[in-house]
């Protein structure tokens, strides 16, 4: 739990895919959680890295800002991040800013790890 | 002593009538050579002695340390008979020697005695009745200027009164008989900002009105490109300073509302001070400097105040403060401040504080000095909340939660509710970290009410001295190849997720104005 009420959930689903459960909020507060987090779910043998938005209530364009930044450290070290559980709002906002097109946006974790 | 003086204004005025009808009626030396006029002094004693003489008076036997008497005798004059009727002395005929070279008889003297007897009321009756043309004439001029100085007036004040989203703007103008040199005027500006000035030339009538009208016109010409009062005060004071006639002055309160806020900012040049009625009471804003046009280089003094919403600011003129009462008493500021908070609010404050002066004055009071009052009321029908947050990170979770819960009567669909909610937290951020500086202790204001058909949210920070920054449009695609900042997704996030965004700098204050269509929204 962070000060903002945010938590960070890892958990390794195999050795190519984690999933971070995101609870709480996602802001300029959340930075040093998330890059934390993000360090634990993926090694060198993870391929996939799973965001689980079923419990986010809160994000802010500082949590977007964010969002790019774990895209760009996926992509270097040749990820794929992927999202599920997002609100419809939430969900309007990454493809407002075309987020979606970079972070594979689905509707379920089955999905999520389905994907390829 | 009054009749003195009454005589005096006559025999001075009695060698005009002289050269009006020649004295050939009267026996003369050379009926050609023209008497001298001689001026008899208010002092001198002659002035008594003729008043009280009872007949023709022989200048050479006259015994009288008089200065007149002297420039009689050398003007030739020989008799002198005053014409005095009820007591008064109203001129006098003056008699050179006899053409025959012998004195003048008895007979003689009876004669112009008997016809000054007579000559006098007929003379005093045409003195009153040219005094009273005189009069007539008098006020006919002074009517007339009254009709141009009146005119002159109507025609500088504003017909149309500027009425911003959620205000009421109202002006109550009544002029003395003696049209005294109120004036007042109100106008919007284009940035959205409403300018407003109350003044009082001193002196009346026309005069009066000509330097309203040129004060007013210097006032309009300088706001239009000078939006800070003080500055705009200093520049009309040097402006009408160097043209105003001697005497003459002007005072003038000047200031300039924004109706988003209720920010108001303004500056006296030695006008009544405003009234700010609010649910709480009606108290004086405090503000000081000269009157225009007394001298050069005046500098003014610039005091802003915070209008909320249900406030009332009302700006007057000497006429209902300095009105005297049955008994003598003037009204008066503490009275006139007791009437504005217990008056009615909006639009029946005013008529509630014409009933209380008619009430102290008595209806027959005659108006001494114009009367000038201004109304400029925020409505809180509209209104869904105003608060302030500390500006510290994080706090603009609290505004959203706020305005979300202070809208919820409108009951805007969920997306429209979800978005508003992330527009006024990113604008709170912007607020809290660009605008405030995360200093606690400045305030993000936050407003939201309904205006027309549209939900506007507004937020302040006191950023408002420095360029709103720039931002380029977000490009994922940049941001993720390295070329742009992973951040600065908050203005595009804005402008996504309401109807429109305005965003507005006056020098101290910097607002976003969230604007949400409500009709669209109950269609969609």
């Amino acid at each position: 739990m962070t000060e903002t009420g945010t938590s960070l959930d890892v958990r390794r689903v195999n050795d190519t895919a984690a999933v971070i459960g995101v609870r709480g909020e996602l802001t300029g507060a959340t930075e040093a959680p998330l890059m934390d987090a993000y360090a634990r779910a993926a090694d060198a043998m993870t391929r996939k890295v799973v965001l689980d938005f079923s419990g986010l209530e809160y994000m802010n364009s500082t949590g977007i800002g964010l969002l790019v930044t774990l895209l760009v450290r996926a992509q270097r070290q040749r990820q794929r991040l992927m999202a599920f559980g997002l609100s419809d709002h939430y969900r309007q906002i990454l493809s407002l800013t075309r987020l979606d097109e970079a972070i594979g946006v689905v509707d379920t974790e089955e999905e999520a790890l389905a994907a390829s | 002593m009054t009749t003195i003086g009454h005589a005096f204004r006559r025999v001075v005025r009695r060698p005009q009538r002289a050269a009006d009808a020649p004295r050939a009626e009267i026996a003369t030396a050379t009926p050609t050579a023209a008497m001298p006029a001689v001026e008899i002094g208010e002092h001198d004693p002659l002035l008594p002695y003729l008043q009280s003489a009872s007949g023709a008076v022989d200048v050479d036997a006259l015994q009288l340390e008089s200065s007149a008497l002297r420039e009689l005798r050398s003007a030739g004059v020989k008799l002198v008979i005053p014409l005095v009727t009820h007591g008064e002395l109203i001129g006098t005929l003056y008699l050179g020697p006899r053409l025959s070279d012998q004195d003048y008889s008895a007979d003689d003297r009876r004669l112009l005695e008997n016809l000054a007897a007579q000559a006098a009321p007929a003379l005093h009756v045409a003195q009153l009745v040219q005094e009273q043309e005189a009069e007539a004439r008098e006020r006919e001029r002074f009517e007339h200027e009254l009709q141009v100085a009146q005119l002159i007036q109507q025609h500088f004040l504003p017909l149309t009164l500027p009425q911003p989203p959620g205000w009421s703007v109202q002006a109550h103008y009544r002029p003395a008989r003696a049209v005294g040199g109120d004036f007042y005027d109100i106008v919007e500006r284009p940035d959205g900002t409403v300018a407003f000035a109350v003044g009082d030339v001193t002196d009346k009538g026309v005069p009066a009105a000509m330097v309203m009208a040129a004060t007013r016109s210097v006032l309009r010409a300088a706001g239009q490109d000078e939006a800070r009062p003080a500055e705009l005060l200093a520049r009309v004071n040097d402006l009408l300073q160097a043209d105003m006639p001697p005497r003459m002055f002007v005072t003038c309160l000047y200031g300039v509302l924004d109706p988003a806020t209720g920010h108001v900012r303004f500056a006296n040049a030695g006008h009544n001070l405003p009234i700010v009625r609010t649910a709480g009471g009606a108290d004086e804003l405090r503000a000081t400097g000269m009157p225009l046009g007394l001298l050069p280089g005046m500098r003014y003094v610039e005091t802003d105040a915070q209008l909320r919403p249900g406030d009332q600011l009302v700006l007057h003129s000497d006429g209902i403060a300095e009105a005297h009462g049955t008994g003598r008493e003037m009204f008066g500021i503490p009275r006139l401040r007791e009437v504005l908070a217990g008056a009615a609010s909006g639009d029946r404050l005013l008529g509630d504080v014409l009933d209380a002066l008619r009430a102290f004055t008595g209806p027959d009071w005659e108006q001494e000095d114009d009367i000038t009052l201004v109304s400029i009321a925020w409505h809180s029908g509209g209104l869904l909340t105003s608060f302030e947050v500390p500006s510290e990170p994080g706090r603009e979770r609290e505004a959203m939660r706020r305005v979300a819960d202070a809208v919820a009567p409108l009951g805007l669909p969920g997306g429209r509710l979800e978005k508003l909610k992330t527009a006024v937290a990113e604008a709170t951020m912007n607020a809290i970290e660009h605008g405030n500086l995360n200093r606690p202790e400045v305030p993000v204001l936050v407003t939201a009410g309904v205006e027309g058909a549209d939900l506007v949210v507004r937020i302040r920070d006191e950023g408002g001295d420095r360029p709103i920054a720039i931002t380029e449009t977000p490009d994922v695609a940049a941001k993720l190849a390295g070329e742009q900042s992973p951040r600065g997704w908050g203005l595009f996030l804005i402008q996504q997720m309401v109807d429109r965004l305005r965003v507005t700098s006056d020098g101290r204050y910097h607002t976003a104005e969230l604007v949400v269509h409500l009709e669209e929204t109950r269609h969609a």
